[in-house]
């Protein structure tokens, strides 16, 4: 099932003229000529696997089982590998050596800090546990992107809020001025699958993208009340109204980048204000407020 | 003797780490689980207008958001003496329903058959463990096509339940008062169309392999029982009067009898807290305590009167009917598989009551005081919210997790916790292959994310915490 890395080019090539990506035809040669996929190490500290099942539902650009098998090579990442216990943690370490300055580090949910990193352990290496800040502090350096998938490992979110007492920063906090190029925040509560793998995709193929002043990628990140269909629409409708524009209830499309109105979510299914909530600003740096709206 | 240490225990949602002892014949003699992430949700809560918590404890678990969000929702209706109507239980019922199918579809393929069968030689599936596999080829191609076909039926069903509820994971209009979606035609066709596609893979592909894989492996209908106490709180009402497709109810010693929340006590003698053991969430507090002696796992140990008990599908088959075989390893698949047919054959009925274009939402005014407790079932079994509010914000809540019953650590009186349990007494084949643990752990579905407690760390001295010697 698998296709050869030319076919992955290929692929990708014609992705990104689709998307009127210019490509680096150096950084083609280089992935070409790559040994494997291109490597992805993606770990998780204080979040909840929702950024790992909201990839899982990624269509576009494609679906899950074609970037798993046919795009990216997921060297590391607990919710879905087959290896557990030692085993899995060779495999994080191994791969992160092997692949130094080539793989992109992902990483999901927030950092906590406090208690000396010991509120999240990832794993025991050769019987050392190893906490989420000692693998972010270890990991990031060596990685060639680090993608931060989510509110959480962005800004810190939901486990950052309120007193903070478990001490969460996010993995740019972390990791600023020590990493390759700068971290790239994917935030979203969960992450949208689409900006998550098209943004590795765009990294293994074309580099680093335009930020936003959250290092975001500014081709995703538009403000939701901008293009809101509800937008213009009679003002002072309750929540729960079917029409009519919520801002006067507290929403926070005004203030919030996301690319829920155009893409929706699941597949273009549905968004938060389309069933008749305010958005809560789940992509926001100040996610989770409160009250929430 | 010697231990194995399987840290982590990966395809789950958490970090959870499981150690066991083993006698000279390679049998398990002891066993620990570990919750290895302490978020502080409970805490964190305080203070909130009660309705933002039905967002916030959704984000405990990306896995089982909807189950959250119901709790929620229902512990601060109860609190308001509301009662949504019957447009609300019913979409919540198809959106929970979606989320079970998506959860239960993942769990089979994606989490637990990696334990059984070598997936393609390439990561994420590789490396693993080599032994104990007994498909033939062609069973096991079949069974790969099946995982890989399962990773779309398992984003359709999330694709179904958004069409509802906004979006998947974390839903976006699942709140106190009901849920904001006033469906039209056009969507309750559209939901339609996806049930069956999913309805047909159930009952066809999965049906098949679950009974494949129960065939093979027959072996673990005798292997990984546990307790074989079970409990559930009831889940999908079936209308306003509390009716609901799974009752509520518990299973001790093979016999079935009703259930009472005021029955729950919650225990820390081996957890690490030094709050008040043995206490009822509705007026529980909990005070942490790294490094406490005898302690090694944030979870607490909810025990039902004192006796420890498993929750999950096969609680709410045995209770319900459905399937009641027995307490093992392969029982719980095929009644998570059981279940899951249920649902979606139940989901039918429920679309069919969809009134289009009506209202299932009722805009509750914030109630100044009160208490409420919102019981209902996650994937992985029963999940109860407690909250208390006073001066119109939430000044207090509890949460009791499925993982919380089934990975609990020992209790004041010396039970050890349900997959604790579960693994005593398990040959292990091969040490530095011990898959006969993981596929015990797996098929309980443990979620540590939801298990986790929650917890004020004031006083925390870090100088001693010890991380389990063994």
């Amino acid at each position: 099932m698998k296709i050869s890395r030319r076919d992955f080019l290929k692929w990708s090539v014609a992705a990104g003229v689709a998307l009127n990506i210019e490509f680096d035809l150096a950084n083609v040669n280089t992935v070409l000529a790559a040994e494997t996929d291109p490597p992805i190490i993606w770990i998780q500290g204080a979040g909840c696997s929702g950024c790992t099942i909201s990839t899982l539902n990624v269509t576009n650009p494609t679906t899950i089982d074609d970037v798993l098998l046919n795009k990216i090579s997921m060297k590391y990442n607990s919710t879905i590998m087959t290896a557990a216990g030692d085993l899995a943690m060779q495999t994080l370490d191994q791969s992160a050596t092997q692949y130094k300055g080539q793989f992109i580090l992902v990483i999901e949910g927030a950092i906590p800090t406090g208690a000396s990193g010991n509120y999240c352990i990832i794993g025991e290496f050769n019987g050392v546990p190893l906490t989420m800040q000692q693998a972010v502090l270890k990991y990031g350096p060596m990685a060639k992107y680090v993608v931060s998938a989510g509110t959480c490992a962005s800004f810190g979110g939901v486990p950052a809020s309120g007193a903070n007492s478990t001490g969460c920063q996010s993995a740019k906090t972390i990791l600023t001025g020590i990493t390759t190029n700068p971290v790239v925040n994917l935030s979203g509560c969960p992450v949208h699958p689409t900006v998550l793998i098209q943004t590795l995709l765009d990294l293994i193929l074309t580099g680093m993208p335009a930020l936003d002043s959250n290092s975001r990628p500014t081709k995703y990140y538009s403000t939701i009340h901008s293009s809101c269909p509800r937008r213009g629409a009679q003002t002072g409708v309750p929540i729960g109204s079917a029409t009519g524009c919520f801002r006067s209830v507290g929403c926070k499309g005004p203030s919030t980048q996301n690319v829920c109105p155009s893409m929706k979510w699941n597949n273009g299914q549905a968004w938060c204000i389309g069933v008749n909530y305010p958005c809560i600003g789940c992509s926001n740096p100040t996610f989770p407020t409160s009250p929430l709206i | 003797m010697s231990t194995i240490v399987l840290d982590p225990i990966t395809r789950l949602e958490g970090h959870l780490k499981v150690s066991v002892t083993l006698d000279a014949s390679n049998i398990v003699t002891a066993a620990e689980a570990t919750g290895n992430l302490f978020r502080d949700f409970e805490n964190m809560l305080i203070g909130r207008v009660p309705k933002d918590a039905a967002f916030l404890t959704q984000r405990i678990c990306g896995v089982c958001p909807v189950s959250h969000a119901i709790a929620s929702s229902k512990a601060v209706e109860a609190a308001s003496g509301f009662t949504p109507n019957l447009q609300a239980l019913l979409l919540r019922n198809l959106i929970q329903g979606a989320n079970f199918i998506s959860s239960n579809i993942l769990h089979f393929y994606q989490l637990a058959l990696m334990d059984y069968v070598q997936g393609p030689q390439m990561n994420p599936w590789t490396p693993g463990y080599s032994q104990d596999f007994k498909f033939n080829a062609t069973d096991s191609q079949t069974l790969i096509n099946n995982y890989v076909t399962a990773l779309s039926i398992r984003r359709k069903a999330h694709e179904m339940g958004a069409i509802f509820g906004g979006k998947l994971p974390h839903v976006g209009n699942v709140v106190p008062g009901g849920v904001t979606a006033i469906p039209t035609s056009t969507d309750i066709t559209n939901f339609r169309n996806y049930l069956n596609t999913i309805t047909t893979f159930i009952t066809n592909t999965y049906n098949a392999d679950v009974n494949k894989l129960a065939s093979t492996y027959s072996a673990y209908y005798t292997i990984g029982k546990g307790y074989g106490n079970l409990i559930s709180y009831g889940v999908f009402d079936t209308n306003a009067t509390g009716s609901k497709l799974f009752p509520a109810g518990t299973v001790t010693n093979g016999v079935a009898s009703s259930f009472a929340a005021t029955n729950i006590k919650e225990y820390v003698g081996h957890s690490w807290y030094t709050s008040p053991s043995g206490v009822n969430p509705a007026s529980e507090t909990t005070t942490p305590s790294f490094g406490k002696t005898g302690a090694y796992t944030w979870l607490k140990a909810p025990r039902y009167n004192g006796t420890p008990y498993e929750a999950g599908s096969l609680a709410r088959t045995w209770i319900s009917g459905d399937y009641k075989n027995g307490v093992s390893v392969m029982d719980r698949h095929m009644a998570r598989y059981t279940e899951t047919a249920k649902i979606a054959a139940s989901m039918q009925t429920w679309l069919n009551q969809i009134v289009a274009g009506a209202s299932a939402f009722t805009n509750l005014s914030a109630q100044a005081s009160g208490s409420g407790i919102g019981l209902t079932e996650a994937p992985r079994g029963a999940l109860g919210h407690w909250v208390s509010v006073a001066t119109s914000k939430i000044s207090k809540y509890q949460i009791v997790t499925p993982t919380c019953w089934n990975a609990s650590p020992m209790d004041d009186a010396g039970n050890v916790g349900p997959i604790e349990k579960a693994l005593i007494g398990t040959h292990v084949v091969d040490t530095t292959q011990p898959v006969e643990l993981l596929r015990i752990v797996h098929s309980f579905d443990p979620c540590t994310g939801c298990s986790v407690h929650v917890m004020s760390p004031e006083g925390i001295e870090m100088s001693n915490f010890v991380v389990q010697p063994l």
